[in-house]
């Protein structure tokens, strides 16, 4: 991975824990990346992996039963995981802001778009009701919005799936942040809508130099948009690498099992590799790699002993396999 | 020889009564025309509120058609009796997307695979019934030790296998797949999709596949029809439909799937441009306002869908013309 100098934001060792009856579930078991600026990383997980838990994290968005029970999350090394409510809001929106899977549920139904996306700028910025207005309307032909001045008078149940989503991501760039987080923003959508929000958020990084967490369950969908690709298994980082090699050449059986299950619009396959078994769930507990009771390579040492994270040319991947390579 | 499914012409008309003022009349489903083939899968593909569900809903007798013909192992559903009915359901079942909520909580899965050999009668004897259950269960790859077992014990794959077996215990020669795998996690999936293609061989199974995935309609079916706003606007061999795809529509949806294949990564995900006509949207042809090779004549032209090649139909004035054009051309 190219370091450039100083990473925007930068997590180290991140822990989340949840309570429940249970007890004490751990959900994020240390994770760590940098991200440089200008560069769009891509996490990519199962559900319960904790790829959304890690992304309210940043923001400290968590539900009450979750907790940070350890790590760092810096933000151009300030740490997000222990600052007061009253800094956190003002890097909320302005440095870093999110967008989420389902838009129109995001958006409050009983305000227009225009005084939901003026509410941000009036908080944030010195400005008059007129100029948000017209900042408003700038910003909604941005995100590719036609008869932007006459849609602000409009409630999100007038626009389509495709188009609220628009109109977050207008809302999360309203501040020109540092960092934008992702958080499945095209599962809800459509196949060709989804096609035209992630140009749209590729177009709108490219220009701006933006940062960018882009979090998915969809391999296929990052490989479009991530330099980087994180790959989350049972709440561990089980590969990191830049894109392209990650797609061209997997080093973690996890990782190729997923690529290799993927069904293609390309050709017809008779029987899809299938990766056996099941995620884990949250609390199970685990000894050795998570991965191994489903892992067509484990052995002994795998089931007794977690692997760190082994790294080479650049990459990182959890796994006994990459020892000393 | 009967087709497993035939529908003909068939409408579906949702009303929303009004106190005041004329009722709000909401058409989904417009002269759509299916054959289903014994021992084939036929693919429903296209994007939400298209309409395929509700064509699986009035298939399955749960919704009732406006108009038109549906028949379903050879009989007319519209007049089949309650007991008609009772019976159709051992030939036809269906499993749905989501086997979080179709599973009853508060059966376990003796109890689950046990209540449609109740209704219908049968494998009564306790020792007959115990071989069958191990049996259906083992087809699924689920294990007998695992009869006693509630839902909430098993993972989204394992509780969809048990769905799958519940469809199965009746021995059906139709299944109605709707989006069976799109809430599975993307590991277990690849699972699910194999066991049912290999059930489908098994057994013989005709299958009404529905999805929004082209990606699993290729791995899985014989045929494909692509729905838009109600209608079918292309039907065609799955093998042709992929390699030559004619409607504009189509073509659409083939380039937005995004692709994990290292070699196409670098073409982007082709997004393409988003084109709104809303000046278009009274014209024949719903997906006008969307499409970028419509003409005036696609104003004129009554919508219809048309053979283009054999076992090919498609529904566009411009593109078949085009593309054969230019294939006689080469």
């Amino acid at each position: 991975m190219t370091q450039s100098a100083e990473p925007i934001l930068q997590v180290r060792d991140l822990k989340i824990d949840f309570s429940a009856d249970q007890g004490i579930l751990p959900v994020l078991r240390g994770l760590s990346y940098s991200l440089p600026k200008g560069r769009v990383l891509g996490v990519v997980g199962e559900s319960g992996s904790g790829k959304t838990v890690h992304a309210l994290s940043i923001l400290r968005l968590l539900p009450p039963a979750a907790r940070i029970s350890g790590g760092e999350i810096l933000y151009k090394g300030k740490n997000l995981a222990s600052m007061g409510e009253e800094e956190l809001r003002s890097v909320r929106g302005d440095k870093i802001s999110m967008i989420f899977q389902d838009p129109s549920a995001s958006l409050n139904p009983v305000l227009t778009v225009g005084e939901q996306l003026t509410e941000t700028l009036l908080a944030h910025r010195k400005l008059s009701k007129r100029q948000a207005r017209r900042e408003a309307v700038a910003l909604l032909e941005k995100v590719g919005i036609s008869e932007a001045e006459k849609r602000l008078d409009e409630y999100p149940f007038q626009f389509s799936g495709g188009m609220c989503q628009r109109v977050m991501i207008a809302m999360a760039l309203a501040l020109s942040p540092d960092v934008l987080i992702a958080d499945e923003p095209t599962t809800a959508l459509d196949v060709t809508i989804q096609a035209q929000i992630l140009a749209l958020i590729k177009q709108l990084q490219r220009q701006s130099g933006m940062s960018a967490v882009f979090i998915t369950h969809n391999l296929a969908v990052v490989s479009g948009i991530a330099d980087d690709v994180l790959v989350l298994y049972a709440g561990l980082c089980m590969e990191l690498a830049p894109a392209a090699q990650l797609f061209e050449n997997p080093l973690h059986p996890y990782t190729q099992g997923l690529l290799s299950s993927l069904a293609s619009v390309h050709k017809k396959e008779d029987v899809l590799p299938v990766i056996t078994g099941h995620p884990p769930v949250p609390g199970q507990i685990l000894t050795g790699c998570p991965f191994a009771p489903r892992c067509p390579h484990a052995f002994d040492k795998c089931r007794q002993e977690c692997p760190p994270l082994f790294e080479e040319a650049g990459r990182q991947t959890r796994c006994w396999l990459r020892e000393g390579k | 020889m009967t087709a497993p499914v035939e529908i003909k012409h068939l409408f579906k008309t949702y009303t929303r009564r009004r106190w005041f003022g004329k009722n709000a009349e909401k058409a989904v489903l417009k002269d759509v025309s299916l054959t289903l083939a014994e021992d084939h899968v036929l693919g429903l593909v296209g994007e939400s509120g298209c309409g395929k569900s509700t064509l699986c809903k009035v298939l399955l007798g749960i919704e009732k058609a406006t108009s038109g013909l549906v028949k379903a192992d050879g009989k007319d559903i519209a007049f089949l009796s309650k007991s008609g009915f009772k019976k159709l359901r051992r030939v036809m079942q269906v499993v749905y997307q989501d086997p979080y909520s179709s599973l009853d909580p508060r059966m376990n899965v003796r109890q689950l695979l046990s209540e449609p050999l109740d209704i219908h009668g049968l494998e009564k004897d306790p020792a007959a019934r115990k071989a069958f259950l191990a049996e259906l269960l083992a087809s699924v790859g689920l294990s007998e030790t695992q009869l006693e077992r509630y839902p909430h014990e098993f993972s989204g794959g394992q509780r969809q296998r048990i769905c799958i077996a519940r469809a199965l215990a009746l021995d059906p020669k139709i299944l109605v797949a709707d989006e069976p795998v799109s809430a599975l996690d993307v590991s277990v999936q690849a699972q699910i999709l194999n066991l049912l293609k290999e059930i489908k061989k098994a057994r013989r199974l005709s299958m009404l596949f529905v999805t929004h995935d082209f990606a699993v309609a290729r791995f899985l079916c014989d045929d494909i029809a692509v729905m838009y706003q109600g209608r079918i606007v292309e039907r065609a061999p799955a093998e042709d439909l992929f390699t030559n795809p004619q409607h504009p529509y189509t073509e659409a949806l083939l380039a937005a799937v995004p692709s994990a294949d290292a070699s196409r990564r670098a073409d982007g995900n082709g997004a393409e441009e988003a084109s709104e006509h809303p000046d278009r949207a009274g014209w024949p042809c719903p997906f006008a306002p969307r499409c970028r090779y419509a003409q005036a004549v696609c104003a004129k032209t009554p919508f219809e869908l048309k053979e283009v090649f054999p076992r090919h139909a498609c529904a566009c004035c411009v593109m078949p013309f085009k593309t054969a054009k230019s294939k006689s051309a080469v």
